[in-house]
């Protein structure tokens, strides 16, 4: 949405300092010759060749669970004699038959180099104008899929990157990604170890996204931000379904567009894959796509010289339609794209939460190395709304950019928002930036050169958006003019860098009203005057504005207001708050936002409004209502059972406080851990935490695992109870700080073995065993004999538990076993798993059998008593 | 199926999976199922391909099947037994996507047992998806006057997991519905089917052995048989 023509405070380009010149993006580049240049600026067509795969398959060259790729080896003239066929056709550029030359498929059968150097030798001799060397999907899964780490990816795209160039190829050519990450991995591969023009494709669905979640907006923003020369789509589907994604492409691509769509889409017909579009249709829906402003065509499955032909018939004699600049600014995640476009007075709410200050128990989980707390955080920002989460890790005892990158993988994995990586420290940003799939905005920069000189290559290399912050040498400036000639010296540094406008955030430094009252306006005139001027996003970190004063919330929700209104684009801010919910949401109408004020009329027509007395719940918004449990038939149970009922003798620590024990107790059998932190911060301000724990925690937990062991309970009934229980616990502890009753000496290493990646059964022994107070250091699955053994030292750890659901993964299991045994001969081993029995555990070694999580809890208790 | 065509999660195949035998349910508990039930069919969209091969008899034999065109080759006695007198064989595959995937994740940071009862919901979602594809099979053989026995999937009886990636190969499933395996033989997405039906000129021989117990690997660690219960109905 454009609201330009309405919003006041859009830069209007008249008024806004002229765009500086950037850098030639083909600088240092190695380009074939004036016409491959041209091509490469979108001043001339390319036509790329066809399919090989349907010609080989055609000649019946193909066999079964052969490589193709070995056809430039065993019969090099009829892969000569089809490139050929393509050159006769009018095709400028010939790509190698390389699809599976990696070092994964090949599997040792050949060498990289050799495929590569046999495979450019027939392309030349067929003709072909420009040689590109051909990378394809490696076959095997990134994490966290798959167990292909970033780095493992990368080095094999680099081997066959250097083969390419070595084999004297023109261009090198990435194509059919369906995973943006592996994508980044083969770019940054070819930006590394070649000065050749990079192309890169990816590979979409029928719902227009790859399989891995990833839409064209998303792909055109990420790769053309990283270097990318050509960006584009091969394969998926036929001319007539990829007409749209073209036209995404062509939005948010800042080079040419690339188009090779398969001859219509495929069907199997008696095992064979037929395709059923025509050259002369096919050409029809390319001349569409081109009128649209796409450069470089070519065919993929399916086509052959005829379609060839009618694309060099399409372009001869034409230069492509002109297209405008990409000028919105653009972060993404692999899934999800935020786009706020040139003078529109979009809102994007920042998550603040992922940031250790003044968060104990978020500094405690990373210095622990656990992660999943702040997962937890990424998904509730995203549930209440965020658009982008910010993510810092900085602690002194960190070593920040391994945490940073560990932080990155797991949210990524997770959570689909764009994230901000917030650090002053160039190594993280550049740790966390690498192997992050999408394009992030980067957490911060500013107008000191020392930090313009470490951060802006960054920023560019990666294909960033950066925040610019409006400090320098002499600190902050006071007042509104200074602080735009810092957002200058840092837009002018960016440009130079070859970063476009569209790319920089300019965040004008929120003080804290308590002491530095004046400056307050400042800011907020400092925000208009940077969008005015410079015509770049802004951003703030609100809550810094109520530093020193009460009702924090209060003075930030109307501080945001008044930033809104001076055009403030980015608010970094806690989403789990209501009332800064609401503040942005009545923005939106105000400001065009929400068209027709439709999603505010939604969710606040009939909401209370939270002064009009008397209201039932005075703080409760409308928006953090929840909707009742609505379930008919099953039973409520009475929140507090008479005495009678007590499931184990009431401890006579806690005997004053009989009726909140009681509620505590249902609160934990019936598996309602939301209400949890109040009865335990109720219980706690009159009573010892360790009470609470033997006499309420722990006997409630057992009386669960007996429910859960005659067939009362069922797993998720022990799961929630469990998880209750927990929620207390984190009370606790963060009460009890380092003096939490969690027993170093009594730590558990748990792992799902190597080669399986079902993982359920050991998380939930995971959360009994910490809700009886147990440190474990939970490996994660498919996790490596060695790793185990490595852990286990490292931790000096006695006890292991051990999962495999699958028949075939209980080998892996027994060799860690074996391992273990014969490594750290002390070491006790419990295992578990769907396939597993008492007699099957014996016979491959462990010490123990954990029919479930109840008899694993029992086991450690067992262990631990009898070397206490 | 619902009459809106998208499909739906048996809710009492779900809790079956999650080892519930008539437990009394507090109703806190029962709207986080309902929850993850009905997230999992607002969320989810199973992708599903099929594809029918001759089965090559001159090369099959009582321990192996050959499926012409793909060059599959489908081993264990059990598998052979149950195409014996096929003309063709469709091979089929099923998956919700990574998107089931980093639902899963989502919920596990939140709360396992959420995460646990998504799981189970959407174990039984992509069984639907399985019995819709396997209907679509049915009904394209019925057109062609062929009849069908019920499906079977890699890991039954002595047909071992090891053919997934030939398996998937033979589907294109990769590149047209985004399912893969590790290198354990494990299927990616885990919520994901694969499974064999075999089609015949009349009533297969073999059509009244349900898939049942004593084809299962599984079958000495069932919990189900020692309820007295099965998982095939």
């Amino acid at each position: 949405m454009d609201n330009s023509s309405t919003c006041p405070h859009a830069a209007t380009p008249n008024a806004s300092a002229p765009e500086g010149q950037l850098p030639d993006p083909l600088a240092g580049l190695r380009i074939a010759d004036a016409h491959l240049e041209r091509v490469l600026r979108g001043q001339d067509f390319l036509v790329q060749d066809g399919a090989m795969g349907t010609l080989l398959q055609a000649q019946g060259l193909t066999a079964h669970g052969e490589l193709p790729d070995l056809l430039n080896f065993s019969d090099p003239e009829a892969i000569t004699a089809i490139h050929a066929s393509y050159v006769a056709a009018g095709a400028e550029m010939i790509t190698t038959n390389t699809f599976s030359a990696n070092a994964h498929k090949l599997a040792g059968r050949t060498s990289v180099a050799d495929v590569y150097r046999a495979a450019a030798a027939n392309a030349r001799a067929a003709g072909a104008r420009y040689v590109a060397g051909g990378l394809g999907p490696i076959g095997a899964l990134l994490e966290p899929l798959g167990t292909l780490s970033f780095e493992e990816a990368y080095e094999v795209f680099a081997e066959q990157v250097r083969a390419v160039v070595d084999a004297g190829c023109d261009i090198v050519l990435i194509e059919t990604m369906t995973d943006l990450r592996e994508a980044k991995a083969a770019v940054l591969a070819a930006k590394e170890h070649s000065d050749l023009p990079v192309f890169a494709s990816l590979t979409f669905g029928e719902d227009g996204r790859t399989f891995l979640g990833t839409s064209p907006t998303v792909a055109a923003a990420t790769l053309s931000a990283l270097g990318v020369n050509v960006v584009g789509v091969n394969c998926s589907l036929g001319p007539e379904e990829l007409e749209p994604v073209a036209h995404e492409l062509l939005r948010f691509a800042r080079c040419p567009v690339v188009v090779r769509p398969n001859a219509g889409l495929p069907r199997l017909v008696d095992g064979r894959t037929v395709y059923d579009v025509e050259p002369a249709a096919f050409a029809e829906v390319m001349s569409r796509i081109i009128d649209a402003g796409v450069s470089v065509v070519g065919g993929c499955c399916g086509t052959t010289p005829a379609f060839v032909e009618e694309l060099a018939k399409l372009v001869a004699g034409r230069t492509p339609v002109p297209r405008a600049m990409p000028d919105a600014f653009v972060v993404t995640s692999a899934q999800e794209a935020v786009v706020l476009p040139q003078g529109s007075s979009d809102v994007v709410v920042v998550g603040e939460r992922i940031n250790p200050t003044g968060k104990p128990k978020l500094r405690a989980a990373l210095k622990a190395g656990d992660y999943d707390h702040l997962v937890g955080e990424a998904v509730a920002q995203q549930e209440a709304g965020a658009g982008i989460l910010d993510v810092n890790v900085g602690l002194p005892e960190l070593d920040e950019p391994a945490a940073l990158a560990e932080a990155i993988e797991r949210l990524q994995a997770t959570v689909t928002l764009p994230l901000q990586i917030d650090s002053s420290d160039p190594a993280a940003v550049e740790a966390a930036v690498r192997c992050y799939a999408g394009k992030p905005l980067v957490n911060s920069v500013n107008a000191k050169r020392s930090s313009l000189e470490a951060v802006l290559p960054l920023v560019k290399k990666y294909g960033c958006a950066v925040v610019g912050l409006t400090l320098d040498e002499d600190g902050i400036p006071p007042t509104a003019e200074g602080r735009l000639r810092a957002a200058e010296r840092i837009v002018a540094a960016a440009e130079a860098q070859g970063i476009p406008r569209a790319d920089i955030v300019i965040d004008c430094l929120v003080m804290a009203a308590a002491t530095n009252q004046d400056e307050v306006r400042e800011t907020l005139r400092a925000v208009r005057l940077v969008k005015e001027r410079l015509g770049v996003r802004t951003e703030l970190g609100v809550s810094n504005v109520s530093f020193g004063l009460p009702q924090r919330g209060l003075v930030n929700a109307t501080f945001l207001a008044a930033a809104l209104a001076s055009g403030l684009d980015l608010p970094i801010l806690n989403p789990l708050s209501a009332r800064y919910r609401d503040t942005v949401a009545t923005w939106q109408v105000l400001s065009g936002q929400d068209a027709g004020s439709a999603a505010f009329v939604e969710h606040y027509a009939t909401a209370p409004d939270p002064y009009a007395a008397p209201a039932a719940s005075p703080s409760a918004s409308p928006s953090e209502r929840s909707a009742e449990s609505k379930d008919p038939v099953r039973c409520d149970s009475a929140p507090a059972p008479a005495a009678s009922a007590d499931p184990f003798p009431l401890p006579t620590a806690l005997a004053d406080a009989a009726d909140d024990v009681r509620a505590m107790v249902h609160l934990i059998l019936t598996g309602r851990k939301a209400p949890m932190t109040a009865a335990t911060e109720r219980l706690l301000a009159n009573h010892d935490p360790l009470d609470l724990i033997d006499g309420v925690f722990i006997p409630a937990l057992d009386v669960v695992g007996e429910r859960f062991d005659s067939g009362a309970f069922f797993l998720p009934q022990l799961m929630a109870s469990a998880e209750a229980v927990k929620a207390g616990f984190d009370v606790v502890r963060a009460r009890m700080g380092d003096a939490a009753p969690i027993d170093n000496d009594k730590a558990i290493v748990l792992a799902t073995v190597q080669g399986d990646i079902h993982d359920i059964g050991k998380n939930i022994v995971r959360m009994l065993l910490e809700n009886y107070g147990y440190r474990v250091i939970d490996l994660g699955r498919d996790v490596a004999p060695e790793q185990v053994v490595q852990a286990v030292r490292e931790h000096s750890v006695r006890l292991v538990g051990l999962s495999a659901l699958m028949t075939t993964t209980v080998r892996a299991m027994e060799r860690t076993v074996q391992l273990l045994h014969e490594q750290v001969p002390d070491v006790r081993v419990f295992v578990g798993g769907a396939v597993l029995t008492s007699e099957y555990a014996h016979e491959i070694g462990a010490d123990y059998y954990g029919k479930d999580a109840a008899e694993a809890a029992r086991i450690a208790e067992r262990f631990f008593a009898t070397r206490a | 199926m619902a009459p809106d065509g998208r499909l739906r999660v048996d809710r009492a195949e779900a809790l079956r999976y999650l080892g519930y035998s008539g437990q009394e349910l507090d109703v806190d508990l029962a709207g986080r199922f309902d929850e993850a039930v009905e997230a999992c069919e607002r969320e989810l969209h199973p992708r599903c391909v099929h594809a029918v091969f001759p089965l090559d008899s001159e090369r099959s034999n009582e321990c192996r099947v050959v499926l012409a065109g793909c060059g599959l080759v489908l081993e264990g006695r059990d598998i052979a037994r149950h195409l014996e007198g096929a003309r063709d064989v469709a091979l089929m595959a099923c998956t919700l996507g990574v998107e089931s995937e980093r639902a899963l994740r989502q919920r596990a940071a939140i709360s396992p047992t959420d995460a646990l009862m998504y799981g189970a919901a959407a174990s039984s979602l992509v069984e639907a998806a399985a019995d819709a594809e396997e209907a679509r099979i049915v009904e394209e053989a019925v057109a062609r006057g062929l009849r069908t026995n019920f499906r079977y999937s890699p890991g039954y009886g002595d047909l071992p997991l090891d053919v997934q990636p030939a398996f998937l190969d033979a589907l294109d499933a990769p590149r047209r519905i985004g399912l893969v395996c590790t290198e354990g033989n494990l299927l990616v997405p885990t919520k994901s089917i694969t499974a064999v039906v075999g089609l015949f000129e009349g009533e297969p021989p073999n059509a009244s052995v349900r898939s049942g117990c004593a084809s299962c690997a599984l079958r000495e660690a069932c919990t189900l048989r020692g309820q007295g219960r099965t998982c095939h109905g």
